[in-house]
């Protein structure tokens, strides 16, 4: 029992992390439909631009927050540079796709260009693991978490009560149907972009102080498992998306406890399989169609 | 410098064939699969387990037989078009768009972790060796000629590829596959059993991406992990893309402009001191750049799909309603 | 009392609900063999869904459909279509990329020659025969519509008019028992229209019957000899369309009067 509320306690950390990504991908879907396959970079963006900063000024602080912009900047690039021009000329949501693949193929080198390809350190004394409650946690573990908590119950408070969020969720249903309405539908897709890459930025920083290691490609093997949980919590809905994320972050955790962590990936897309074929739509809609419903 | 050549144009037919295959999936069936590159390794790795026979310990894998090479190929064609059956069988039922594609990539991910993290199977990361210029033997063809031998064998493999796929293109089922890509609820309309199509389409691309891996064993005589990566596929799609999807002229266009002048042109770049990777770096990004501004400017690639022209010619009839 | 005219379609109790709204709802009616029958209703009346339950789109909550003696519901649109059912859609849904000679020709499906092996292997002088008489049919029929000119143009590029008309064109070379056009008149002028009516009455008289959805009152005038009229979900009348014109229930639906059709003057 001990020993699965401690795995239990790490599987909060790692889903705290995921909850953010999944929720900054599902931002960036629930506003333009696409699924942005190159979300994974805007973490490491995140996670190099923190690292650049630390070794500058010494500030974990200052690395948070150069973290978040990058991601913010990073994310903005991507929508104007390459998705609002696809957009605009009504091309289907898959070729799009389709094009943030190869985006993610571009970052991806272009940062091994910059950084180089090998593994950096990335070396933020966590401090001594200490007891909370039943978890056994280090001083840096219990940031993440507390910030993703904040950073979430942010989120809400702008999506739900805020006149941006209220257009945000005008955009997400029908963007047609907003901007005719009068809202500036592209400045809000760019605004949740931002938004949305700030969040992923940031927890590029914190998932590269838990790992303690990263490379160009960490974003992208993260993101593989932000997926899972986005779309088990259905495409485009941010509360389940959460939900899924924890659910996701704790099993994994769980998995990798019995199993060695190298196989991760293939359990996260095995629930993910799974998922797909039980609820198409995400765990939390409601289905009974046929495939062309 | 003739040694080179040799490699360049064996890698291309190799490369050629690969993409033919994906454009049976992508180009006329329509459907973006990302799982495709899993087909290649899984047609080089059974090749390989076929083949080499049993080697001592530590090396761990399944099989080990030493079949004769051309057999070893006919069933790694055949084990990949198992996979495909088992990935299309989940992915294709209910799945379209980027479901499909997401459940794909998954699906290839846990392709690519279980050949590198388990062991028995492949012998994990550090993969298979072994398979040294197969048919030598019994062609009696000496070491130092058996390069020209294979470039003579995978193209004509190549030719074969795309004169059968030829005849598939111009036929009722060929058409009927595209009907699919360009409006589903019509063909089905029509009496299409969607479903059915594109499982077939998708095993007859997963068959040829296992040949292509067949040759590519044979090709590197070896095979693991680092040999392969699951985003590899975007190259491949770059390639059907730039040339032409759905056109097979086209595809082999793009394979010469994508796969070989674009990495071979960066393999003549000089090395920029200090920084090994960035020359290696280049060709995927060209690579994803080109992706994206064929995407944007011009998705039906530099060889358009022909259109059929009715061969009887005729000026307008008189009559009908008017 | 009746005197049992054939029957192509016969619905019974056909629901289909969404979360809490309810589409289709215990909706029955029949369609008489070889002749036209309308189906119309305002907006939002559920008859797009039922056609959707009725070709195998949708999958019904509850009830039958049966068709030349079989049952339909929870079959497959391309089963349904294979047993003689062929329906259009609201917007035209050609095979862009295709020319319109091939739209034609793929009209047809072929078990025989469309499967795989068949397509590669298959030359026998039967199946070369077949192909040119099917072009020839094809091209016949490009010409009755006027469409000859195109025949080599990708669909696509082609107008709405003229694509509405490919559909008729793919329609009669599929010659299916029952047809069932969904709003073929959106978006359509009335010179266009009147060849559709023209095209409808072609089908009747080769042995097709037919179902037309349609907004456009005047147009049911001009082509139906039975009207079913739905409303929330469910069949409110049915019968003659000049007899509908009183009928209370039917005026209810649509709030107010239903106005006539002009033969246009060209």
């Amino acid at each position: 029992m001990h020993q699965a509320l401690l795995t239990l306690g790490f599987g909060l950390v790692t889903a705290a992390i995921l909850s953010l990504s999944a929720v900054a991908f599902t931002l960036e879907y629930a506003v333009t439909n696409v699924a942005n396959l190159s979300h994974g970079e805007i973490l490491t963006v995140g996670a190099y631009a923190a690292l650049v900063v630390h070794a500058r000024t010494g500030s974990a602080l200052a690395a948070a927050l150069a973290a978040a912009v990058a991601g913010g900047l990073m994310a903005l690039a991507m929508y104007a540079g390459v998705v609002d021009r696809f957009i605009r000329r009504g091309t289907p949501t898959l070729v799009i796709f389709i094009a943030t693949l190869g985006l993610s193929f571009v970052i991806q080198n272009v940062l091994v260009i910059i950084f180089g390809a090998a593994n950096v350190a990335y070396t933020i004394s966590p401090g001594a693991p200490r007891q909370v409650g039943p978890f056994l946690w280090t001083a840096v573990d219990i940031e993440i978490i507390v910030s993703a908590l904040a950073i979430t119950a942010a989120l809400y408070l702008v999506i739900s009560h805020t006149t941006f969020g209220k257009a945000l969720r005008a955009v997400s249903q029908n963007r047609e149907l907003a901007r005719v309405s009068g809202i500036n539908a592209n400045f809000v897709a760019s605004a949740t972009w931002f938004l949305a890459g700030l969040v992923a930025g940031y927890a590029g920083f914190i998932l590269a102080e838990s790992i303690g290691t990263f490379n160009p490609s960490f974003g992208f093997s993260f993101f593989l498992i932000t997926l899972t949980a986005a779309v088990a919590g259905g495409l485009g809905r941010a509360f389940s998306t959460m939900v899924g994320a924890v659910i996701v972050g704790i099993a994994l955790e769980f998995f990798g406890g019995f199993v060695s962590a190298g196989y991760n990936l293939a359990f996260a897309f095995a629930i993910l399989a799974l998922v797909i074929l039980i609820r198409p739509r995400g765990l939390f809609v409601n289905a009974r169609r046929s495939v062309f419903e | 410098m003739k040694q080179y050549l040799v490699s360049v144009l064996t890698e291309g037919a190799i490369f050629g064939i690969m993409a033919l295959g994906l454009n049976v999936i992508w180009g006329w069936s329509g459907d973006f699969d990302l799982a495709y590159y899993g087909y290649v390794a899984l047609g080089a790795y059974m090749t390989l387990v076929l083949t080499i026979g049993r080697h001592p310990a530590p090396e761990r894998y399944i099989l080990g037989l030493e079949l004769p090479y051309l057999v070893a190929v006919v069933l790694a064609v055949a084990s990949a078009m198992v996979l495909a059956l088992v990935i299309g069988l989940i992915a294709l039922r209910h799945l379209r768009g980027i479901y499909f594609s997401i459940v794909t990539l998954g699906a290839v991910y846990v392709l690519y972790v279980m050949a590198g993290q388990f062991v028995p199977l492949f012998n994990g990361y550090q993969g298979l060796s072994g398979l040294v210029n197969p048919m030598a033997d019994a062609l009696g063809i000496d070491f130092n000629s058996y390069q020209y031998f294979f470039l003579g064998f995978a193209i004509a493999v190549f030719l074969l590829v795309y004169l059968f796929l030829s005849r598939v293109s111009n036929s009722r089922f060929g058409l009927a596959l595209r009907t699919l890509r360009e409006d589903e609820r019509a063909a089905a309309a029509f009496g299409r059993d969607i479903y059915r199509l594109k499982l077939k389409a998708y095993l007859l691309g997963a068959g040829i991406g296992g040949l292509a891996g067949a040759l590519f064993a044979a090709y590197l005589s070896a095979f693991n992990t680092s040999a392969w990566a699951p985003l590899e596929t975007i190259v491949l799609y770059a390639a059907v893309l730039v040339g032409g999807r759905g056109n097979i002229r086209g595809v082999v266009l793009g394979v010469l402009i994508v796969i070989v002048l674009i990495e071979e042109s960066t393999r003549f770049l000089p090395d920029i001191p200090g920084h090994p990777a960035i020359v290696l770096a280049l060709r995927p990004i060209v690579i994803g750049a080109a992706l994206i501004l064929f995407l944007r400017f011009r998705p039906q690639g530099l060889l358009p799909e022909r259109r059929y022209v009715d061969p009887i010619q005729r000026t307008a009839a008189p009559g009908g309603t008017t | 009392m009746t005197t049992e005219a054939p029957v192509a379609l016969d619905v019974r109790g056909l629901s289909k609900h969404f979360g809490g709204l309810r589409a289709v709802d215990d909706c029955s009616f029949t369609a008489p063999k070889g002749k036209v029958t309308g189906l119309i209703g305002p907006n939002g009346a559920g008859k797009s869904t039922a056609i959707d339950l009725i070709s195998g789109f949708k999958l019904p909550d509850a009830g039958t459909v049966v068709f030349d003696g079989k049952a339909l519901q929870g079959l497959p649109p391309h089963r349904i279509s294979r047993l003689g059912l062929i329906r259009t859609f609201q917007t035209p849904r050609e095979w862009r990329g295709l020319t319109v000679l091939e739209n034609v020709v793929l009209a047809r499906w072929d078990e025989g020659r469309e499967t795989f092996w068949r397509g590669v292997i298959g030359l026998r002088k039967a199946q070369r025969e077949a192909t040119a008489a099917e072009l020839t049919r094809a091209r016949e029929i490009l010409d009755e519509f006027g469409l000859s000119e195109l025949r080599n143009e990708r669909a696509g590029n082609l107008s709405g008019g003229q694509k509405r008309l490919v559909e008729f064109a793919r329609m009669r070379m599929a010659q299916p028992q029952l047809v069932i056009l969904d709003e073929p008149m959106g978006g359509v002028n009335p010179v266009l229209g009147e060849r559709m009516a023209l095209a409808i009455e072609g089908f009747i008289a080769t042995g097709t019957s037919v179902i037309v959805v349609e907004h456009n009152l005047p147009f049911i005038e001009r082509v139906t000899h039975h009207v079913v009229v739905m409303s929330q979900g469910s069949v409110i009348a049915t019968g003659p369309f000049e007899s509908l014109r009183s009928n209370q229930a039917v005026i209810d639906a649509y709030l107010g009067e239903m106005p006539t059709y002009e033969q246009p003057s060209a």
